[in-house]
């Protein structure tokens, strides 16, 4: 039933004048690739920024509050790039992601990963400089939400290697 | 030996057989290229901004380079021994490929570039205004796009 409700979103996807100026010229597809890797390193950097200060290892000389200060927002506005390029992607290609579970996966992954990251803020005192006050618990946060970022990227490049679920079409 | 025969003589060697004949080597190298070329330009845009003036301002810059450079150059390190690795599954391909090599330049100027930050206008970071690690900033982010710009458009030339 899924796939035939994303069958129907991808035959109208693949028929609508945004599926053709992606397809029409040869360069557009690695542009949106290109500013897609690049929103990737904007997330990548402020995701380790953050979770390697909460867990200790980098930035001591700056309080949590600072660096998430500094990176959540950047961080949240290549997110929205990624979405925007993402979808143009697919709409370029619509029989590629949406049918293979790893692409489903990353999605789900990119939101637990981004909750986890984003409780820092929620839970950590303000003005926390020497990370004294960190509980071991925000610190396993921290090292999960990391990793599952990582985990987001390997889905991401997997997507172009395995197959599509049984019935997509090709 | 000019590079054609050494991506034959490469493409000969039990490394590239194995890259190949092991199906999830390439996708789980290029998984590990792409977190680590990401930290790269993502901690070099870090600086080259702050050098523009343009992120983290009250940061002072010397304070933040020896906090970010080290994870600059681990990155590195990383993205160089899988991009050698993704290189040696395919070193015909690749030697003869045009992004590829023009890829490979550019991180040699990006090199030199660095290098002349860290000979000359380092001395001026402390000088209110000064234009040269502006300019150091800009050259670096320029050349940092481009690189990975190029990188994308090897997979759609080979």
């Amino acid at each position: 039933m899924i796939t035939t409700a994303l069958l129907h979103f991808s035959q109208w996807l693949g028929a609508s004048r945004l599926s053709s100026a992606v397809a029409e010229h040869f360069w557009v597809v690695p542009a949106l690739q290109t500013i897609h890797i690049l929103s990737v390193a904007v997330v990548l950097l402020g995701v380790l920024l953050i979770n390697l200060r909460v867990v200790g290892l980098v930035e001591r000389g700056q309080g949590v509050e600072a660096v998430l200060d500094r990176f959540l927002r950047p961080v949240g506005i290549a997110i929205l790039v990624l979405a925007i390029s993402g979808l143009l992607l697919i709409a370029g290609e619509p029989s590629r992601a949406i049918f293979r579970t790893i692409f489903w996966i990353k999605l789900s992954l990119i939101v637990v990963a981004g909750l986890l990251t984003w409780s820092h803020r929620q839970s950590l005192t303000v003005g926390c400089v020497d990370g004294a006050a960190i509980s071991s618990l925000r610190k396993g946060i921290a090292v999960l939400a990391l990793l599952l970022w990582l985990a987001v990227v390997v889905a991401g490049r997997w997507i172009a290697y395995v197959d599509a679920w049984p019935g997509a079409p090709a | 030996m000019s590079l054609e025969n050494f991506a034959i003589w490469l493409s000969e060697s039990p490394l590239s057989i194995a890259l190949t004949d092991f199906e999830i080597a390439f996708p789980a190298i290029e998984s590990l290229h792409v977190i680590a070329l990401t930290l790269v330009v993502g901690s070099i845009a870090l600086v080259d901004l702050h050098l523009l003036g343009l992120a983290w301002r009250r940061r002072d810059a010397s304070d933040l380079m020896r906090s970010i450079l080290p994870i600059t150059w681990l990155a590195f390190a990383f993205a160089l021994l899988t991009g050698l690795l993704l290189f040696a599954a395919n070193p015909i391909s690749y030697s003869a490929n045009f992004y590829f090599l023009a890829k490979l330049s550019l991180l040699v100027l990006a090199g030199v570039n660095m290098l002349a930050f860290h000979l000359f206008s380092h001395r001026h970071l402390a000088t209110p205004g000064a234009l040269a690690p502006k300019l150091s900033g800009a050259a670096s982010l320029t050349l940092w796009l481009t690189i990975v710009t190029f990188g994308r458009w090897i997979g759609f030339t080979l």
